[in-house]
């Protein structure tokens, strides 16, 4: 097999060649031990297989950054056998800078020169042959975004030079450093495919990870730059930049013609607008706007046409289920509808994902991230965030509601690892979608003339207590971690092609749904298990069944007269009665247009001939069966609401919310509320599902929120300081997964989950009390909640930050 | 092309469109790795082409190469200025 690494620098459309190649047949995974993405794909090309690697782009091959470690480990250790350099002809002097390192390692190449449509429209005339000749690589000309196009040309180039061999690498002259170089070279007995010269120029210049290859000692190094630096008064660093950028500038004028000196670009030309002192934030704005409204609005309005496709989904499980006999439900159904119930409340929010990643691809493409970052990096900078901390924060839900497991997905850009983490650990305290059936619940039930006012509220205050905790935690827990210098390249806007937009896209949301889908799947069953065990005592099941029986008794003597009382004169057959018509109804429900009603009636006549027509009934006699049974179907269900109550109120999850009643009392809290909160660990939707079912009891005339209202044992101060809780909840399972997956560590997941649940139960506490000494209204304890948080941010963003490493002052 | 020779004008003193060649970098480790792959090497040449809405960073032309530095960071660089 032939191995084949892609190296570039960024932004030069790398990742556009390798689809390009590789198709939607993509291997994604991580670099050992690290959060980089490693894509890879296998191809056959003339009965050959040739394995292609997308290494991460880099600038250089230094020690600092992460992807430069993890590209260099990657040409060092994997027996590469052809190395493709794409390179972005518009800037063919920078890219040229690592084409020459490349160049080094003595390996056969091929280059790319891509994007050659921008250098055509800034009148570049680069003579391609010349700079073939110069380089001793084939050259072949790429249009990134043009589809398929030359994709047999550049696999023949790379099969020809898998079957070269290099008798000579590539050699830049770094004069006075030439004999440093071939003496180091000496040292070195290090066996591999990779040019000893390479290795001695990098041990020259001091990178750790090939100095522990060859085994040579700082020190030996140490003494030998000092020596230079005394004989020759030269940084060694910037010697080697220095001749490369030469060497870059000797062979860019002798292939590349500029004919346009005007630097007044198509990029020059947007950016005069787009990064304007007014106007930047107005389109910052109103491009966050957009996304919100694409993705948030349109993409939830566009799950109403999805759920019917997972209501189906439901309902086939519950046929192919055990029917449950009356109030008796077999557990593997109960089992069944609740995993079921678990997955489609997270397959929901497929299609806001889908648009949410393909609108990032778009930006990420466009080059406007970048920028985003530029523009708002002083705001940020002040609490230990980063430009680029933006999107994942809008994301989150900076407005009325997002997603934090996108929002996290989306740090992975950041190049300042305090700042990433820090991110990482602050989205979470954004509005998650899911939250907001919980708000409204309670707002509905407690706040319902100054709803706006208390949205206002709970929407803008968790941005200032993301800004409070990373400033907190990059002082604090993370103030040893590494932080990156802001030097970003601003690229050349481009045009995203919609493969791309579209194969990024669905990749993401496969992680996601791969990924989460079987941790929240796991967690499901534990939380089943809590919820059922130890069960309902045996005093009260006897209740429970005397009750179902007194219900049959009356619909026994109600239908006893009709003339289809021999199909229902048996308990079982009472049973499959109820049901079909329990069925019948969920799925009557999604059946919109009269066709759709009518096959359906069809599909159910032929299952069921003998006890359908009581379920839709024609006669009279029918119709007074089917009246019966309807009300015996209501009974059964508040039956079952009851059972169900009675479940969780013993259950091991009851328990826990019981012990932990003496501690919550104080922010309000009684075990019921416990145990909302708890189950919404799952997915936040639960919280809602939990304290529905809890406060159902089966008044089914009125409302969740009317129930809750007029249940009497809570007041508004006791749902504000829920609402202060929910606030501060922490992550879903969903987002601790992603948190692990992206901060690549169990402690950090940990810290997600308690750091903010201690900070939710802290507050919740404090200001509950605070409102019963004070004798304060709900209204008054958010208000007063949300002035302190706003007025923390402000005392906090008047300190300044430590920016540890180069805020050296001035030298000489 | 007439020079003026300061030798105490670092990047983050270059106003709007002024012009300068880099002359020295007082930066280390990281920092320092990173502006010499970007390019900021003694004799390149850079333009300042605009602030940040909120003043920092900036934004500077450099080899053909749009590039944003926060002012701490140019302040480590010495340039000479080019009119």
């Amino acid at each position: 097999m032939l191995k084949v690494a892609l190296a570039g620098q960024p932004n030069c459309g790398k990742s556009t060649i390798f689809n390009m190649l590789s198709g939607v047949n993509q291997h994604v995974a991580n670099y050992p031990g690290v959060t980089v993405d490693k894509k890879s794909a296998t191809l056959k090309f003339q009965g050959e297989h040739i394995e292609i690697v997308d290494l991460p782009g880099t600038y250089s091959f230094s020690t600092y950054s992460l992807e430069e470690m993890v590209a260099k480990t990657f040409l060092l250790d994997e027996g590469t056998d052809v190395i493709v350099n794409v390179v972005d002809a518009s800037s063919l002097r920078r890219n040229l800078y690592l084409t020459f390192q490349l160049l080094e390692l003595g390996k056969p190449m091929v280059m790319l020169l891509n994007m050659m449509d921008i250098a055509e429209r800034r009148e570049l005339e680069i003579d391609i042959d010349k700079l073939s000749k110069m380089l001793n690589i084939p050259i072949i000309e790429t249009v990134g975004t043009k589809r398929g196009g030359k994709k047999k040309e550049i696999l023949e180039a790379i099969s020809q030079a898998g079957k070269v061999t290099i008798a000579e690498p590539f050699k830049i002259d770094y004069m006075e450093f030439e004999n440093f170089i071939a003496k180091i070279e000496e040292m070195i007995s290090y066996e591999s495919t990779i040019s000893k010269r390479w290795l001695a120029i990098k041990a020259l210049e001091a990178d750790k990870v090939i100095l522990e290859k060859v085994n040579i000692s700082k020190d030996t190094i140490k003494d030998i730059t000092s020596n230079i630096h005394a004989k020759y008064d030269l940084d060694v660093d910037q010697t080697f930049a220095r001749v490369r950028y030469d060497s870059a500038d000797v062979v860019y004028h002798k292939c590349v013609k500029e004919k346009n000196q005007d630097l007044d670009t198509l990029t020059a030309k947007v950016d005069r607008i787009i990064l304007n002192k007014w106007l930047a934030f107005p389109v910052l704005g109103l491009i966050i706007y957009l996304i919100y409204q694409l993705s948030i609005v349109w993409g939830y309005e566009l799950t109403n046409y999805t759920w019917p496709l997972l209501a189906t989904l439901k309902n086939w499980a519950i046929t192919v289920l055990p029917p449950p006999e009356l109030n008796n439900v077999p557990m593997i159904t109960d089992f069944g509808i609740w995993m079921i119930n678990s997955a489609i409340a997270l397959l929901n929010y497929v299609p806001i994902f889908f648009i949410l990643f393909a609108l990032i691809a778009i930006l990420e493409d466009v080059g406007y991230m970048p920028r985003m970052a530029f523009i708002l990096d002083r705001v940020f900078r002040k609490f230990g965030l980063h430009g680029q901390s933006t999107l994942p924060l809008v994301l989150g839900g900076a407005f009325v509601g997002g997603c934090a497991v996108p929002g996290i997905m989306a740090t992975k850009g950041i190049a300042d690892d305090r700042a990433r983490l820090a991110t990482i650990l602050t989205v979470p305290y954004m509005n998650c979608l899911a939250k907001v059936p919980f708000y409204t619940l309670l707002l509905g039930a407690f706040f319902k003339e100054d709803m706006g006012l208390m949205m206002f509220f709970i929407s803008t205050v968790t941005l200032f207590i993301a800004l409070i905790v990373a400033r907190l935690t990059t002082s604090t827990v993370l103030q040893n971690r590494e932080t990156a210098p802001f030097i970003m390249e601003l690229p050349t806007y481009h045009l995203p092609t919609f493969s791309g937009v579209i194969l990024r896209a669905t990749q993401r949301v496969w992680l996601y749904i791969k990924k989460v889908m079987t941790i929240v799947l796991a967690v499901a069953v534990v939380l089943f298990v809590l919820l059922q065990f130890p069960g309902v005592s045996a005093e009260k099941n006897i209740e429970f069944s005397q009750q179902m029986d007194k219900a049959l008794v009356q619909f026994d003597k109600k239908v006893q007269k009709s003339k289809y009382y021999e199909h229902i004169d048996e308990a079982s057959e009472v049973s499959a009665l109820i049901n079909l018509y329990d069925s019948y109804k969920s799925q009557r429900m999604l059946a919109g247009s009269k066709a759709a009603v009518a096959s359906l009636d069809a599909a159910f006549l032929a299952k069921s001939p003998e006890l359908f027509p009581l379920v839709r009934p024609q006669d009279k006699d029918a119709k007074k069966v089917g009246k019966a049974a309807r009300k015996l179907s209501k009974a059964n269900k508040k039956l079952q609401i009851a059972i169900k109550n009675e479940k969780i109120t013993n259950s091991f999850l009851g328990m826990f919310g019981r012990a932990l009643e003496p501690l919550t009392q104080y922010a309000g809290f009684d075990w019921r509320i416990n145990v909302a909160f708890l189950s919404s660990f799952a997915a936040r939707e639960s919280a809602v599902a939990t304290l529905g079912s809890i406060y159902e009891k089966g008044k089914s005339h009125l409302s969740p929120e009317e129930s809750l209202a007029q249940d009497g044992a809570y007041t508004p101060v006791h749902a504000a300081s829920m609402l202060l809780f929910m606030i501060l909840t922490p992550p879903c399972i969903a987002t601790m997964v992603v948190v692990k997956l992206q901060s690549n560590s169990y402690r950090w997941m940990l810290f997600a989950i308690f750091f903010p649940t201690s900070l939710g139960v802290i507050l919740s506490l404090s200001f509950f009390s605070m409102a019963l000494q004070f004798n304060w209204s709900g209204i008054e304890l958010m208000r007063n909640f949300y002035l302190s948080a706003a007025t923390l941010t402000l005392i906090l963003s008047l300190f300044k930050t430590k920016q540890s490493g180069w805020q050296v002052g001035k030298s000489q | 092309m007439t020079q003026s020779v300061d030798p105490s004008v670092y990047l983050s003193d270059l106003q709007k469109n002024q012009k300068g060649i880099i002359r020295q970098c007082s930066a280390t480790g990281m920092l320092k790795q990173k502006l010499l792959s970007m390019g900021f090497i003694p004799g390149a040449e850079i333009i300042v082409l605009r602030n940040a809405p909120l003043r920092d960073p900036i934004e500077i032309g450099i080899h053909d190469c749009l590039v944003s530095i926060r002012r701490s960071e140019a302040a480590l660089l010495k340039v000479e200025m080019s009119c």
